[in-house]
């Protein structure tokens, strides 16, 4: 049984890695293909199953250590599973790490040929493709310089533009994206949708939600091994953000049961102009907070408070507002027309100061995404335009 | 396989050029160890083995030198190759025999070049243009094969175990003097009647095969024995077949060990 070109099926797979340097392997052990005690592993994947139709784009998201690279190497081919079955249909095109492949001193021109023969390409099909490669790089001169000489910047034009143009069947992308001016990402973004909807596949693993947003219908979160959620990319990511929340708020603010509360938040909502769950925005967007408030008896009038942050802590914008739900649950909604904000990630502080409580603190955590904007930096989006005038005469 | 040939040319191409890159002879460097040592060996062991007379001795050994000097270099050079490309074994997928192999072919260059040099002077020596020479092509095959699959079972035991590499290094230093690099075993004083120790030392030891078998050739100008050329066929078909055995039992792993 074998995947058809862009097809990726991964069923029931399972991975554990040794920790420490220490590798008490004997030969014996090597031949006899007996694993190591269960001690000092710790599980990468942990019974994963996915399967990505031909043409797919899919976010995989999760903590460090989640299993996220883990998964992009076995879908690779690089890493072999202990359990189950991973197969890639067709010419698979990884980019885990910047210049992994790259010899120092080739020039880039000479790299591009390393490359494509790594991921499998013949003499004929590089120097068909030479041009267009270097072209898209938009390295001019500097193609011909060796690559010890790039920055990483140039590095990253480089390699994408190999992987961009190797038409392969299966992307499978980590992080790398990341790494570059927000131009050449758009650039390589269309690439790589033009590849899609020629039948390719895109795997990309992304701290970034803002790149997983734009690139993938679908998301996969990973923790601890497992897959804990997979489907469309607003709510996985609101998922995510979530399953984040409950632990930034630790170390921070402490995050207070709800239980003792009579007033508390049921469920929190970022939608878009069109009513959508989302958490990812770009600069400008109409964004409207949903807040499900529940109710236990005896609740009294209390006031609602929500606080944006910087990922950092710095606080960006406070607000509340007084409530009286009469003893009944209710929704309570904040409507910003424009979300003036510029690109970067934020948490949204969510919480209920119901009166006499001594210790008002956070019931609600999730995070936001601004898309980051060309031309603009910083927190505020102030953006105007610019005009200049010059005196008259000399 | 043959999808990665343009691989394998370009691994070369880089092993060639990060090896010497900036060096001001570059390549060349691969020459000058084994000529410096054979002009040192030259010297001492016709010196130091004067009770032998083996008639145009620096040929002699010249052509045992460049043998060993071959298959040492690719062993040791191998070894440590795929955990040099860590990088690359772990975060890329491609055929890993790729690595050991350019490593190896690497080495065949200087051996080329330095067979390019004895060979006519053999010739010129002996003032004969033997038949015998066609054999010298396939018999540097089969070495060069041969050290690719010994080259195969190093790499990736090195990478499990990095003990392999200075293992190598100190056991290369005996065999190289076990091995008839600089005499004959017929020679050997206090041999005779040691049948066990002799055919040990001609068969006990892979390299030696091929050192005779290049030597009959090269030196002798005659097609080597029958036993020699069943040995060193046998030699490289059984490396080829347990190296590949090894590396695919091995490889697997190699990019979580590295």
């Amino acid at each position: 049984m074998s995947a058809e070109p862009g097809e990726i099926v991964l069923a029931d797979a399972w991975r554990a890695f040794k920790i420490g340097a220490d590798r008490g392997r004997t030969l014996k052990e090597l031949f006899t293909r007996r694993t190591a005690r269960p001690l000092d592993q710790v599980q990468a994947l942990a019974g994963v199953d996915l399967r990505v139709a031909p043409g797919e784009t899919v976010g995989i998201v999760g903590r460090n250590g989640a299993g996220k690279t883990s998964t992009l190497r076995v879908l690779a081919g690089i890493v072999p599973l202990d359990k189950g079955t991973a197969d890639c249909g067709g010419r698979v095109a990884t980019l885990i790490e910047l210049g992994a492949g790259f010899g120092r001193e080739f020039t880039g021109r000479e790299n591009i040929r390393l490359n494509g023969a790594l991921n499998g390409m013949g003499k004929r099909d590089i120097e068909q493709r030479l041009p267009d490669m270097i072209a898209f790089s938009e390295l001019g001169d500097f193609i011909d310089v060796p690559v010890k000489a790039y920055s990483s910047g140039m590095l990253v034009r480089l390699g994408f533009s190999i992987a961009a143009h190797l038409d392969a069947d299966v992307l499978l992308i980590d992080e790398v994206l990341a790494v570059g001016d927000e131009a050449f990402q758009r650039k390589c973004l269309r690439r790589i949708s033009e590849r899609i909807v020629a039948g390719a596949t895109l795997v990309l693993v992304s701290h970034a939600p803002a790149a997983i947003e734009r690139t993938c219908q679908r998301i996969v979160v990973l923790d601890s091994g497992r897959v804990v959620f997979d489907g469309p990319t607003a709510e996985g990511l609101l998922h995510y953000h979530e399953m984040l929340g409950t632990e930034t708020g630790e170390g921070t603010t402490e995050r207070r049961p709800s239980e003792h509360r009579r007033v508390f938040v049921e469920d929190v909502a970022l939608q878009d102009g069109e009513g959508r769950r989302r958490s990812v925005f770009s600069p400008g967007e109409p964004l409207r907070l949903v807040l499900g408030l529940g109710v236990r008896p005896g609740a009294q009038p209390c006031r609602v408070v929500f606080e944006l942050r910087q990922s950092s802590g710095q606080p960006v914008f406070k607000a509340g507002e007084d409530v009286d739900l009469g003893g009944r649950p209710g929704r309570l909604t904040f409507d910003v027309p424009r979300l003036n904000l510029l690109g970067g990630d934020y948490d949204l502080v969510i919480g209920v100061h119901e009166a006499g409580d001594p210790d008002p603190g956070i019931d609600r955590l999730v995070g936001l995404s601004v898309a980051a904007t060309p031309g603009a930096e910083g927190v505020a989006d102030l953006r105007g335009a610019w005009s200049l005038q010059t005196a008259v005469g000399a | 396989m043959l999808r990665y040939r343009y691989l394998f040319e370009q691994m070369v191409r880089r092993e060639l050029r990060s090896k010497y890159k900036g060096s001001a002879l570059g390549v060349l460097w691969y020459l000058v160890n084994p000529l410096v040592l054979m002009a040192v060996y030259a010297v001492m062991f016709r010196s130091l083995l004067k009770a032998v007379h083996i008639p145009d001795y620096p040929l002699f050994l010249f052509v045992g030198l460049i043998v060993w000097t071959f298959f040492s270099q690719s062993l040791l050079a191998s070894a440590t190759s795929l955990v040099e490309q860590a990088s690359l074994v772990s975060k890329v997928r491609f055929p890993r025999e790729t690595v050991p192999a350019a490593v190896v072919s690497v080495q065949l260059v200087p051996f080329a070049v330095l067979l390019a040099i004895v060979a006519p002077v053999a010739v010129i020596v002996r003032g004969t243009l033997d038949p015998a020479l066609l054999l010298l092509l396939p018999i540097v095959a089969c070495l060069y094969a041969f050290a690719l699959g010994l080259a195969l079972i190093v790499s990736v035991a090195h990478a499990y175990f990095r003990d392999v590499q200075p293992v190598l290094g100190a056991a290369l230093l005996p065999w190289f003097f076990l091995t008839p690099i600089f005499f004959r075993v017929q020679d050997l004083p206090g041999l005779a009647g040691h049948d066990t120790a002799e055919a040990l030392l001609r068969w006990g030891n892979p390299v030696a095969p091929f050192i005779e078998a290049v030597r009959a050739v090269l030196y002798s100008g005659a097609a080597p024995g029958l036993a020699t050329l069943a040995y060193v066929a046998a030699a490289t078909v059984i490396a080829v077949v347990v190296g590949r055995l090894v590396f695919r039992r091995l490889e697997g792993e190699l990019a979580v060990i590295l």
